[in-house]
């Protein structure tokens, strides 16, 4: 058998693991998928950085501007109020999709960057100070690390890091040992934006509960690639964004449990906020309202409603399980080729795989990548303490999503070993 | 200010080599030009921060001297292909006095016709030229304040 057909088999074979998740019609879906880079049918590898949008989420953006657009909240009109119920109902969809007590529970913003700056500079102005910690994990995104350091420097709270291994594992034990009586806030990725690595969030949230600390977690990456059930987790915030479950860009949501969420202070002043304004004296409305100052971004809240339909339609069990085909296979190939050093080998992962060539610059290869077609992110994605932590300047990483497939894996494999005939 | 064609050699070179190109072949072009500026030795104590131009995906240092009035730039990357476009714009635009540099414009680095190879690169050589007229007028200022400090 030559190496062609033994690639051909064992795809075929990982193609069979995806019975019942019919990757083909999924891929019709998204327009964006059947055009062509360099000549060369693109092959989308860049979902962690942004998702492509499935027809769903882009007809309904459009239909909301060609037919149903004008402010909510406020209108005495027929459009405000169906557009209003149509918003707010959007919250209601995100708050079934990770299961949270009420809607009330779903503050919408603009990315989760916002989302985490909101929680630091309202409850961590309110309930931290000078000397309290707040504990991240090694391997977090430049989000969840910079608001807490602006807060450092502003309030004098301390950062602590919780370590991972080599393969990008979190050291449990030593999280532990940072859950000190000074401890006040966890905040940490459900899963890490360049490894994949999926961290035992329930257990991390029991650990910190147990000594009576709350926890955020950025689900940025976790909530595309599996069901989220937040009052499973305990989480007591829960941050993603839409742009990356194959939403618009520009909303993000913050999930906070209703009690927190009372306690704390408004994060920007403006219309929407407010429950009475005069001249001596403002009252500000009631969560979620209290935290969404000015229009929010209703054309968003429109297509993240229509992506999380579409998403919650093919079942998010189904896009695990198809994506935990795809790496697998991914592991397989990356792991048959001597000279790919790859980084993120934790048992629970996602279909991100982070690598460097040996001996050729990550953007050497992610170059000969793009000129086969294939979209990669190159660098240090929003992650510089990671990198350091690795010993590297920078990786080639390929983030999968629910509509990739073996065979483009096959076209990533040959794209490196062309790379190394090039640059090797 | 037009800069004098003869000056000019080196770029026109690329630009007629890049012309006759189909897009592969350019990408592989480009790596090879990589390649060969790695056998030109490249100080390696100038590859420190004071050298580094800041704003690439890999690292570039350019070094920068005034030989009898003309600007001289050598340049150096960790990546090959960034090594390769890196030594297009030093080989292209070194020789020049401070206005003849000044008058390089973001037409002429698009007249490389490397737009193909993705906006990125694109964008990095139009930063390389701004870099290296940085460069030029900060050496002339240099030399202002010399002259007015004599």
């Amino acid at each position: 058998m030559t190496d062609l057909a033994q690639d051909l088999a064992r795809a075929a074979k990982h193609h069979n693991l995806e019975a019942g998740f019919d990757v083909e019609r999924i891929r019709q879906d998204f327009p964006i998928l059947s055009r062509e880079v360099h000549g060369k049918p693109l092959v989308y590898f860049d979902s962690g950085a942004s998702a492509q949008k499935p027809r769903a989420v882009i007809d309904a953006m459009v239909e909301v501007m060609e037919n149903e657009y004008t402010n909510v909240h406020r209108g005495a009109h027929y459009l405000s109020q169906t557009l209003t119920d149509r918003y707010e109902g959007v919250r209601e969809t995100i708050a079934r999709f990770i299961n949270a007590g009420s809607e009330n529970e779903i503050v919408i913003t603009r990315n989760t960057t916002e989302a985490i700056n909101l929680v630091a500079a309202t409850y961590g102005r309110k309930f931290l100070s000078k000397g309290d910690g707040v504990v991240i994990s090694d391997m977090e995104h430049h989000a969840n690390i910079v608001p807490w350091q602006m807060l450092r420097d502003e309030i004098g709270i301390e950062l602590k890091i919780a370590p991972i291994d080599d393969r990008g594992v979190l050291d449990l034990d030593a999280y532990g040992d940072l859950l000190d009586q000074n401890t006040k806030l966890v905040a940490m990725t459900h899963c890490s934006n360049v490894l994949g690595t999926v961290v035992p969030a329930a257990e991390i949230v029991r650990m910190a509960h147990d000594r009576g600390i709350p926890v955020l977690l950025d689900g940025s990456q976790a909530v595309v690639h599996s069901k989220v059930d937040v009052q499973a987790l305990d989480a007591d915030f829960y941050v993603f964004t839409g742009h990356k479950l194959y939403g618009p860009t520009a909303i993000g949501v913050l999930y906070g449990k209703a009690e927190l969420l009372a306690q704390m202070p408004p994060y920007q002043g403006g219309g929407d906020m407010i429950a009475t304004v005069t001249y001596d004296k403002t009252t500000y409305a009631e969560p979620p309202y209290r935290f969404e100052a000015g229009t929010p971004p209703i054309i968003e809240a429109i297509g993240l409603g229509a992506a999380i339909d579409y998403v919650s339609a093919i079942g998010m069990d189904a896009i695990q399980t198809h994506e935990s085909a795809l790496l697998a296979y991914g592991m397989e190939r990356l792991g048959e080729m001597p000279d790919i050093k790859l980084f993120g080998t934790a048992p629970e992962k996602a279909a991100i795989f982070s690598f460097i060539q040996e001996g050729i610059h990550p953007f050497d290869t992610a170059a000969t990548l793009d000129r086969a077609g294939v979209a990669t992110r190159v660098g240090q994605h929003c992650a510089e303490p990671l990198m350091a932590r690795l010993g590297v300047d920078g990786t080639v990483r390929a983030s999968l999503a629910m509509y990739n497939t073996t065979a483009e894996i096959d076209v990533m494999i040959a794209a490196l070993e062309r790379a190394r005939a090039l640059f090797g | 200010m037009s800069i004098p064609a003869e000056k000019l050699t080196q770029y026109d070179e690329y630009v007629e080599a890049l012309d006759l190109l189909d897009e592969e072949s350019r990408f592989e072009y480009i790596i090879d030009i990589g390649k060969r500026a790695d056998k030109t030795p490249f100080p390696s104590d100038c590859m420190d921060d004071v050298h580094l131009m800041h704003g690439c995906m890999s690292k570039v240092w350019i070094v920068h001297e005034v030989v009898d009035g003309v600007h001289e730039f050598r340049g150096q990357s960790d990546a090959i292909i960034v090594k390769g476009l890196v030594s297009m714009m030093t080989g292209s635009f070194s020789g020049l006095t401070s206005d003849e540099l000044a008058a390089v414009t973001l037409d002429q680095v698009r007249g490389l016709n490397l737009g193909a190879l993705t906006m990125q690169r694109q964008v990095g050589m139009m930063a390389m030229l701004k870099h290296m007229q940085k460069l030029s007028q900060r050496a002339e200022n240099g030399a202002d304040r010399s002259a007015a400090a004599e």
